[in-house]
């Protein structure tokens, strides 16, 4: 399985000269599953540019999260919606109140677009996650609700021996004590158990998650132990403050790092999401590395 | 995956995470009517705190904790508003007297409130009670 990362901000897109190493695109990550099939994960703005390399797919999956505009905000320009030999699915959390694609219609129709959803030329269906195991191409994907402002999913995507799991945004130590909780009771904790790669939600540093608390995000110390309390074997931390430029997200890093190797983990498997950032993922620890 | 409880929904896992944060003695129930948990309001009205309590199955609790009826004797399970909140998913509210680990009687006020998440129905239910007279919560104080 490889993993690319095309956006890892967080809340609203943050371009500028000291956002150029980490960059400024919001969520979206682009999973090569051992069948040669691409998943989608999240389309914030990330997803503009991955599109622009999509030329000959005839088929592309889009896994949402959530609704939040982070979270969507690329897809009205994504180029392969444009493309009328496309079929596009986008998979995301069911609602009580309107279906997924009337929920993302209120932001591809005026007057926030120039387009509705019903004229994009690509062939584009919606569908909810199944509350069980559904396959793409050769990845068993289940989709769970975890602790958010809103209908929010973690997705577990097993490839073969190999696990990912994915919850950008993720408040699990919210109203609970996350060192201390039974597994059962840690929101998330199924969908990332032992996984290969955990990318995951480290927005604030531990001084600024006080006066962010309920907003939805986790804090370093709450990442890391959720991490660790999963038992995961790698880490990418994830959806980065817009407000965090490179030089503090590279020590939020070496911070990170330093309690990480304190909780008996390999400070080499925990990385940054950082735009443009490659990783091989395999069921071996020692044999996942970076190559960009 | 080892020998470890299948892991609660996330509107459960809320939920308990609400009760713990209030001083109104509450109690979470399963899909199952299972108590899975109750806070440290309702540990100083039951006697013990949920730590040494643990879960139970709703016949457990019924014959350690109530609810009681005017003779003295459990009320039936299906009878209970409880049971009826979690199978119908429906609120319920009413008054009763529950019995705490030390024997010790107590007549509360409660209300249930089903959790219900999807149209798959009811993941559980929360039971908020209100002591009434002078014995309510006696053993908290102490």
């Amino acid at each position: 399985m490889r993993v690319k990362v095309w956006g890892a901000r967080g809340s609203v897109p943050s371009p500028g000269p000291m956002m150029n190493r980490y960059g400024g695109n919001t969520s979206c990550v682009q999973v090569t599953l051992g069948s040669g099939e691409d998943l989608i994960l999240d389309a914030g703005t990330g997803i503009r540019t991955l599109g622009l390399g999509l030329a000959t797919a005839p088929k592309v999956n889009i896994l949402l999260t959530h609704l939040h505009l982070d979270h969507i905000q690329g897809l009205m320009f994504f180029p392969p919606c444009f493309r009328p030999d496309v079929e596009i699915t986008i998979w995301g959390p069911a609602s009580p109140e309107a279906s997924l694609e009337d929920r993302v219609a209120r932001y591809i129709s005026a007057p926030l677009s120039p387009v509705e959803v019903r004229e994009l030329p690509c062939s584009v269906s919606f569908r909810d996650t199944p509350p069980s195991e559904w396959q793409i191409g050769s990845a068993t994907i289940h989709a769970e609700a975890v602790n958010h402002r809103g209908p929010t999913l973690g997705f577990r995507i097993v490839d073969g021996d190999t696990a990912l799991c994915y919850i950008p945004d993720h408040e699990p130590a919210l109203g609970a004590s996350l060192a201390d909780l039974e597994p059962e009771w840690v929101s998330g904790y199924d969908l990332a158990r032992d996984a290969d790669l955990l990318i995951h939600d480290c927005q604030y540093t531990d001084e600024e998650y006080p006066a962010h608390i309920g907003w939805g995000h986790s804090r370093i110390d709450d990442a890391l132990t959720f991490a660790n309390r999963v038992g995961a074997r790698r880490l990418l931390l994830f959806h980065h403050d817009p407000l965090h430029s490179d030089d503090f997200l590279d020590d939020l890093h070496a911070t990170a790092r330093r309690r990480w190797a304190e909780l008996g983990a390999d400070p080499t498997l925990l990385e940054m999401g950082m735009e443009g950032g490659q990783l091989e993922v395999t069921p071996a620890p020692a044999s996942a590395g970076v190559t960009a | 995956m080892g020998l470890m409880a299948a892991q609660k929904p996330l509107e459960l896992i809320l939920a308990r995470n609400l009760l713990t944060s209030i001083s109104t003695p509450a109690l979470l129930l399963d899909h199952h009517g299972g108590m899975v948990f109750y806070n440290e309001a309702a540990g100083a009205l039951l006697g013990r705190p949920f730590e040494d309590a643990g879960r139970m199955s709703p016949e457990d609790w019924i014959s350690t904790h109530g609810p009681f009826g005017d003779d003295g004797k459990p009320i039936p399970l299906d009878d209970i508003p409880a049971t009826q909140a979690v199978r119908k998913g429906r609120p319920a509210h009413g008054v009763s007297r529950i019995r705490s680990a030390g024997g010790a009687e107590h007549e509360v006020e409660s209300s249930t409130f089903p959790i219900v998440a999807s149209e798959e129905g009811s993941s559980g239910a929360m039971v908020l009670f209100w002591p009434l007279g002078a014995n309510g919560g006696e053993e908290a104080q102490g």
